[in-house]
């Protein structure tokens, strides 16, 4: 992996909560889906791993986030799924917000430092 | 049916102390690794091959159950006052003053309205029933409205389904609204075919509203109720199980006594009743709920 990627990785990672909340208000998921939903949407060239994304879930569940509940497959194992809740949309919003605004911020400064050099 | 995966996965699981924590955790890898495995094999990869990458690529599982000890739960009732003031939220200025017309609004549509039904001011039916419109639209903005604000401890309420808690209050006020029409005879008998329809609209919408309803709690108040002690009805349900019938039987008595006041010293001493069993409710509670241990006394 080169400096760039994991880069880009680290930035990503950070984001992890966001992102899968992002997923889930699409509609309940269950683990393989949420991490294929990210990696198709990523063109797989960063993964978040699959190990963060059983922390976050373990993480928003605790906060009241996302609500999870076994799905009813009748052959192989039973998939846990996963749902949004209110207190997840409301805290999706504000974290795209916060991007929004961030992204701003950040977009200014290096264009600063760009002309700088 | 490919079998690797499930040995594989119980050698990854291999001296991890089986708690149900763990096997839930298990049961979901499972699923997931099975649902990974079978796009590898769809990929082109044999069976074993998949499981075995699906497996690789979930890397230690040791690390997963470690995350969930989390530190020491804090003692809640010291940090009580401390967490409210970090996370309060101050109402918004504009919240505060709709929710005053909103207000005003209900009380001048309910009183005029009701005073028109009863013929003490010179309304046409049209106008009382617009009045109650008005009326119950305004306590469908108050509960619509406060429910998509933000609170200490609540987040707030997506719009559509705060949308939905304000058509359901606006039909059951209007329902009770065309119902004191025709308690007050403004309205013929038939009125009460409306009555019924916003009521029971309302109570289909609002229950939909509630079995469908999810956490709004704030994280910092999820970890305060997991950290609060459990009260005497949770660790004794027997107690709970003896408060219940209790109560039972206190509205019981109470609904037979109003029962009986209103056919022999007039409805008016019905309310009595009604506070009689509810002071005696009150005081069953904080005798059973806050009495002494039982283990105390033995």
């Amino acid at each position: 992996m080169t400096q760039d990627d994991a880069f880009a990785a680290d930035l990503l990672r950070g984001h992890t909560d966001t992102i899968v909340l992002g997923v889930l208000r699409r509609g309940d998921a269950y683990g393989f889906e949420i991490y294929k939903a990210i990696r198709d949407a990523t063109g797989g060239d960063y993964e978040i791993k699959e190990a963060t994304l059983y922390a976050t879930y373990r993480r928003l569940e605790k906060d009241g986030l996302v609500e999870s509940y076994w799905g009813d497959e009748s052959q192989g194992g039973r998939r846990k799924y996963y749902r949004i809740t209110d207190a997840g949309r409301a805290v999706f919003r504000g974290n795209v917000a916060a991007w929004t605004a961030t992204r701003r911020i950040i977009d200014s400064l290096l264009d600063v430092k760009e002309s700088q050099q | 049916m490919n079998t690797d995966i499930h040995r594989l996965l119980d050698e990854a699981f291999q001296g991890v102390e089986m708690t149900p924590d763990a096997q839930d955790l298990k049961e979901e890898v499972r699923a997931n690794l099975m649902a990974r495995a079978d796009e590898l094999e769809a990929a082109g990869a044999t069976p074993s091959d998949a499981a075995h990458q699906a497996v690789a690529e979930l890397g230690d599982v040791r690390e997963l159950l470690e995350e969930t000890s989390d530190a020491a739960p804090r003692r809640a009732t010291d940090e009580y006052t401390a967490l409210i003031r970090r996370h309060h939220v101050r109402p918004k200025p504009g919240f505060v003053v709709r929710t005053v017309a909103y207000s005003i609004a209900a009380v001048v549509g309910i009183t005029l309205a009701i005073l028109g039904a009863s013929g003490v001011l010179p309304l046409p039916i049209g106008p009382q029933i617009g009045l109650f419109g008005m009326a119950s639209t305004a306590l469908g903005l108050i509960v619509g409205d406060s429910l998509s604000q933000e609170t200490t401890t609540n987040h707030p309420m997506p719009q559509n389904r705060a949308g939905g808690y304000f058509l359901a209050t606006l039909l059951g006020a209007f329902g009770l609204g065309f119902v004191a029409l025709v308690a007050f005879g403004s309205l013929p008998v038939w009125g009460i075919v409306f009555a019924a329809l916003g009521v029971i609209a309302s109570i289909i919408l609002f229950s939909f509203l509630g079995a469908t309803q999810t956490n709004r709690h704030k994280a910092w108040t999820r970890q305060l109720a997991a950290a609060t002690p459990p009260n005497r009805f949770e660790r004794e349900p027997d107690t709970a199980a003896r408060f219940g019938v209790y109560t039972a039987a206190i509205w019981l008595v109470t609904f037979a006594v109003i029962a009986v006041l209103v056919f022999t010293v007039g409805w008016w001493w019905a309310p009595i009743a009604f506070v009689g069993g509810f002071a005696l409710m009150m005081l069953l509670l904080a005798r059973m709920l806050f009495a002494p241990e039982k283990s105390d006394k033995s």
